[in-house]
């Protein structure tokens, strides 16, 4: 339906029309800064121009490396920066979840999230407070420790026996 | 698993691959990790295999629209057009690529429709939507009107099976499939819901399409091989 006649400005163009305010959102929930978040935006559709001969259609979605760009470049800039992120105290039992956006459920995959929040749920709250802690608000480690007030090395315990539960839970039924 | 606190073992490939996409590593370990994933290949599939089972908790975000200018500011910085057609990359001329993206503007087409739909039509019921998908080359998307108890199905990438046919089922937060009927590989087809099948068509039930011998499943449950499915959700 959508060939690319027109040359890959216009395909970029289209890609950033569809999946801009996805990748904005991604950004700026890990950056908290409207200009930072923009200037990686920028970065990342820069960098999916470059790096288009990398994408592998048959190992990952679209969408999937697209997130997984806008990530990457945020929680770079977030590191190399030094910039203020979010760490104000974690407890765990009053850990609100975020409520997961209606419409948007149809755009990316929302069978592989299904599935991720089903594996996520029989972890431990701590864990799982941990892990949301890394993933969304691009904490460290020795971040993550802090906010929750545990050893670094039990924060590193936690979050790696997570991850391995997670794996063992997602896998059997992994495509 | 017997670390404790103060005597933490390096972590091993598969655990460094899911530290590095779960975001925990500082600025020096992701530099690291980056050069090793560029020479390494079977460490970078290790990433990439986190990558799938991670990211799609991205889905919990919201879009946000970013400011008007930064398209401006994008497409000033790429190189001038004629100097990009000798690295001419394969990811713009992949119709997968395309084709997901397709759906993804089809499906919120398919919301915008619905809930312009459901804002003119006093009182309005919930309208349920569904990405019914499988991969590339099965892609459906459903909306079910509450108001009328049908639903209809758009074959956004639907690629016809010339023995088979797909049928669509309803299957309930644990329950059996239920059959909706047969759809088309070429055009919308909309399916009157059946009245005992009408409680469980609701938010969070499952679509799935599955591929059946000409006139459909004869022992009411799915025979063939399921080749898409969606959760329904509320818009």
């Amino acid at each position: 339906m959508l060939r690319v006649a027109a040359g890959e400005r216009t395909a970029l163009q289209t890609t950033y029309r569809l999946t801009s305010a996805k990748l904005f959102g991604v950004c700026l929930r890990i950056l908290h800064d409207r200009g930072e978040a923009e200037d990686v935006l920028q970065e990342v559709y820069l960098t999916v121009w470059q790096k288009a001969a990398e994408f592998d259609p048959a190992r990952s979605s679209p969408m999937t490396w697209l997130i997984t760009i806008a990530r990457n470049r945020s929680i770079d800039r977030l590191r190399s920066k030094g910039l203020s992120r979010r760490m104000e105290p974690i407890d765990a039992a009053n850990e609100i979840p975020d409520a997961a956006p209606l419409a948007d459920e149809s755009l990316a995959d929302g069978q592989a999230n299904a599935r991720l929040k089903a594996c996520l749920g029989g972890l431990a709250t701590h864990e799982q407070t941990a892990l949301r802690g890394a993933f969304f608000d691009g904490n460290t480690y020795e971040d993550l420790a802090e906010r929750m007030s545990v050893p670094l090395g039990t924060m590193k315990s936690w979050i790696r026996r997570a991850l391995q539960k997670l794996k063992a839970c997602l896998e059997p039924t992994e495509r | 698993m017997s670390e404790t606190p103060n005597h933490i073992e390096p972590p091993d490939d598969d655990t460094l691959a899911a530290e590095f996409v779960l975001g925990v590593l500082s600025a020096a370990e992701r530099e690291t990790v980056a050069r090793r994933i560029a020479r390494d290949r079977g460490f970078a599939a290790r990433v990439k295999s986190w990558q799938l089972r991670l990211v799609p908790w991205s889905d919990d975000i919201a879009p946000v629209q970013p400011s008007l200018d930064v398209w401006t500011r994008i497409s000033a910085a790429l190189p001038p057009e004629r100097a990009v057609h000798a690295a001419r990359a394969r990811f713009w001329d992949s119709l997968v690529f395309w084709r997901s993206l397709t759906v993804a503007a089809c499906a919120l087409a398919a919301v915008c429709l619905v809930v312009l739909v459901a804002t003119i039509r006093q009182p309005a019921q919930p309208v349920l939507l569904a990405a019914i998908d499988g991969g590339g080359h099965h892609h459906f998307i459903a909306t079910i009107d509450p108001a009328r108890d049908t639903v209809a199905v758009v074959p956004a990438a639907y690629v016809a099976d010339p023995t088979r046919v797909p049928e669509l089922w309803l299957i309930p937060p644990g329950g059996k499939p239920h059959s909706l009927g047969l759809l088309n590989a070429d055009r919308t087809v909309t399916l009157t819901i059946p009245a005992e099948l009408r409680r469980v068509a609701r938010n969070r039930a499952v679509l799935a399409v599955s591929l059946e011998p000409p006139g459909g499943s004869a022992t009411g449950s799915p025979t063939g091989p399921v080749i898409a499915q969606g959760r329904l959700t509320n818009l």
